[in-house]
């Protein structure tokens, strides 16, 4: 269906080969599971695949892409390619132009020229593979992650290719949202559809593959069947993240009883009529490294955002630090508790890292600033970035980034929002590198996360939230 | 949070009405609105229009909209009593002569105030109104290139999405210590800190945003219409009172108007 030959690339803007040699046969209903470490050049392969490069992008491009048998430069234009190859990105709110969930998945289907009855039908029964019927007259920024992504890859559907190509497609994800797309796209592999995947999640999506095409620095180190493949210890190191050795046992566990630096009282939160938060009570101790965990919906934001006052209570009371959260500023709050976002891109809007981090230093009027910056960008391992643009990062430096602006506010607490979405691996084990060393220095730390795995392999303790309520709250013995 | 310039599903008056016939009705009201210098005339469409919003359920939406309408009237009035000082002088804004209320000043602003109030309400009540894909396509077949269709599509849809962006920006930037305080100075030096990640995040959406729509097929690609938005008995009925309204208007004083200056 695609071949790639000795394909190799290099961006306009220059620097290293972005693909170099690379040669991949996908055949007729196969299912290609392409994993590898952030800047291996997946998400290039994807765009060589659905002839993107060769059509919209200038740079050196060199070896042969052929779709169904024709090279792609011999097909007229990007639109003539998207009758054979559908493509989903990894933002879905960029790939969403309508208003409707309907309304987006016709824009697709009213251009193939089909008759009206066999709109309706194909309408019908692309709504029922990706599970969006309910959601007909929903608008696009009423949908979570995985709704929104479902309806990009449903109107992606409505093109009728049986080529399907999806680009890292569950990174801004939750656990739900991930599960939601494995299951369409287990439905769509039974129906005979030939998909090409990049994605981290190997563990998630190993029922699907045929085949497993590991890339590191712009080449395919080994491919071959999933099982097999896996077993090998340098894939491995690669596909399955590793958190070994990094809860430190040797960190006492502190003291039952020593005062808390937050504690939450009977914590009720409506939005308008809707509860969202239904009698919380829990104390974060000095030193505490805690996950919180549970579905979307559960009120883990909700309840984070009071810790810091951007949420008030309804009922109930949250105190933090001495403070009481219900009426001091945020601008307070935040000498005591540091927010860290999901997403670091909302924080950013400095020239360089140095003065993103300094921004909290000079809003909090910290002393001894310098000094600051450059003991908080070495435990960050960002001294190298100082003088970089912070948007020009990786992703895994700009969520360090984003950690280093909140630490340099010297908080107590620090409190953290699904901080390892979209890194691979290595990324999300840095991040807890860094997170168990701030916790050896005194810190407490608040994580909300979707993985369990993580949760039950650096954390002290879990807790589980389950409809706005605590669930269960365990502390592990060491 | 209220949602700007954004459909809502009812079944209203002109929820069933054809886009081209909504079209017609805001050019319509529009050209009377522009036109007419007649102060009654402008409450009599105002009321209209009111009306309107009333049958099509969405007086509601309408209303929120009064509260910037207002504060746009105070600022128009201010700025005709500065600055066309014409006619009987009614009092003084400072009191010992400064700032004359003139009874032109305060015509040109109520006549400043009401266009722009009507053209408003019109434009929100045929938005919030219409399907965005029935009113791309209606502009689509008057002829209007594909391009510009979407850049007005594009335009609507993501009103919402960078409302939400701006408030987690913003409480991004207030877990961050950061205070910009009240009142002017606090606005301008609270525009860097939200702008500049929204501005960039919306422009590093426009490589993919670009490719989708290209990867549809949506400006190459000939349409076959799903469901074809016909015009009904309503629609037409609409159109020729409409019509009706519109020559007469014409006849009756814009044309005099222009005779008597001419002569």
């Amino acid at each position: 269906m695609i071949k790639l030959e000795d394909v190799s690339y290099c961006y306009p803007q220059g620097g290293k080969e972005a693909l170099s040699g690379v040669s991949l046969s996908v055949r007729p209903g196969e299912c290609i599971f392409v994993t590898g470490p952030s800047g291996a050049g997946k998400t290039t392969l994807c765009m060589a695949a659905a002839g993107i490069l060769e059509h919209e992008y200038g740079g050196k491009k060199g070896g042969r892409v052929t779709i169904r048998g024709r090279d792609v430069k011999e097909y007229p234009s990007l639109s003539d390619i998207s009758g054979h190859v559908g493509m989903v990105f990894d933002d879905p709110e960029a790939q969403l132009i309508f208003t409707t969930v309907e309304e987006e998945i016709l824009s697709a289907l009213e251009r193939r020229g089909l008759s009206p009855d066999e709109i309706e039908q194909r309408l019908a029964s692309i709504m029922e593979i990706t599970h969006l019927s309910a959601l007909r007259e929903r608008a696009p920024h009423a949908l979570s992650g995985g709704q929104k992504q479902r309806v990009v890859l449903a109107t992606t559907l409505a093109l009728g290719t049986d080529i399907l190509i999806l680009d890292e497609p569950t990174a801004e994800l939750d656990e739900q949202g991930t599960q939601s797309i494995v299951s369409v796209l287990k439905d769509l592999k039974a129906e005979g559809k030939t998909i090409i995947l990049t994605e981290h999640k190997y563990s998630r999506f190993r029922d699907l593959a045929d085949r497993l095409v590991v890339m590191e620095g712009g080449e395919i180190r080994a491919s071959g069947p999933p099982d097999q493949l896996a077993a090998e210890e340098s894939v491995r190191r690669i596909i399955i993240p590793d958190f070994s050795g990094i809860r430190d046992i040797s960190v006492a566990l502190p003291q039952r009883g020593s005062k808390p630096l937050i504690s939450v009282q009977g914590l009720e939160h409506f939005y308008g009529d809707v509860p969202a938060l239904r009698g919380v009570s829990l104390e974060v101790l000095p030193g505490e490294f805690i996950a919180i965990v549970g579905e979307n919906g559960s009120g883990k934001t909700t309840l984070i955002k009071h810790f810091i006052g951007l949420l008030r209570p309804t009922r109930g009371t949250v105190t933090v630090d001495g403070k009481n959260a219900a009426t001091a500023p945020v601008s307070e709050l935040a000498h005591s508790v540091g927010l860290v976002f999901q997403n670091p891109d909302h924080m950013f809007f400095a020239n360089t890292v140095a003065e993103e981090i300094k921004f909290g230093i000079t809003n909090l009027g910290i002393p001894d600033p310098d000094k600051v910056l450059e003991r908080v960008m070495e435990k960050t391992g960002l001294s190298h970035a100082r003088d970089l643009y912070p948007r020009w990062l990786s992703r895994g430096e700009r969520q360090r980034l984003a950690i280093a602006c909140v630490l340099a506010m010297q908080p107590k607490v620090i409190v953290l929002d699904e901080p390892t979405t979209g890194l691979d691996g290595r990324e999300s084990r840095e991040i807890m590198e860094i997170l168990t060393h701030l916790q050896r220095d005194g810190c407490a730390i608040v994580m909300v996360t979707h993985s369990r795995q993580i949760a039950e392999e650096c954390t002290d303790r879990i807790i589980t939230m389950e409809g706005g309520k605590i669930r269960s709250d365990i502390t592990r013995e060491r | 949070m209220s949602e700007i310039l954004q459909y809502i599903h009812k079944d209203g008056l002109f929820h069933r009405m054809h886009p081209g016939t909504k079209i017609f009705l805001i050019l319509v009201i529009g050209v009377l609105t522009i036109l007419t210098l007649d102060i009654p005339l402008l409450c009599l469409i105002l009321l209209a229009v009111l009306l309107l919003a009333l049958a099509g359920k969405v007086l509601r939406e309408v209303l929120q909209q009064m509260a910037l309408i207002l504060a746009m009237s105070v600022v128009f009035i201010l700025i005709t009593l500065i600055t066309m000082p014409e006619g009987e002088v009614l009092g003084y804004l400072v009191p010992g002569g400064l700032l004359p209320v003139t009874t032109g000043a305060l015509y040109a602003g109520i006549l400043l105030t009401l266009r722009f109030a009507i053209l408003i309400i019109s434009f929100q009540v045929f938005v919030i109104t219409t399907q965005p894909r029935d009113l791309v396509n209606t502009l689509e077949k008057a002829g209007i290139p594909i391009d510009y269709n979407l850049m007005f599509l594009i335009a609507l849809r993501f009103i919402p999405t960078l409302q939400i962006e701006a408030r987690r920006i913003h409480e991004a930037q207030l877990a961050r210590g950061y205070a910009p305080g009240t009142g002017f100075i606090g606005r301008i030096r609270s525009v860097a800190p939200v702008m500049v990640p929204l501005v960039s995040n919306a422009l590093s959406r426009a490589t993919v945003l670009g490719l989708t729509i290209d990867m549809r097929g949506y400006r190459t690609r000939a349409r076959t219409p799903f469901r074809e938005e016909r015009m009904n008995l309503l629609d037409r009925a609409v159109i020729v009172i409409l019509a009706v309204i519109l020559v007469a208007f014409l006849a009756g004083t814009i044309l005099p108007s222009f005779g008597y200056s001419l002569g």
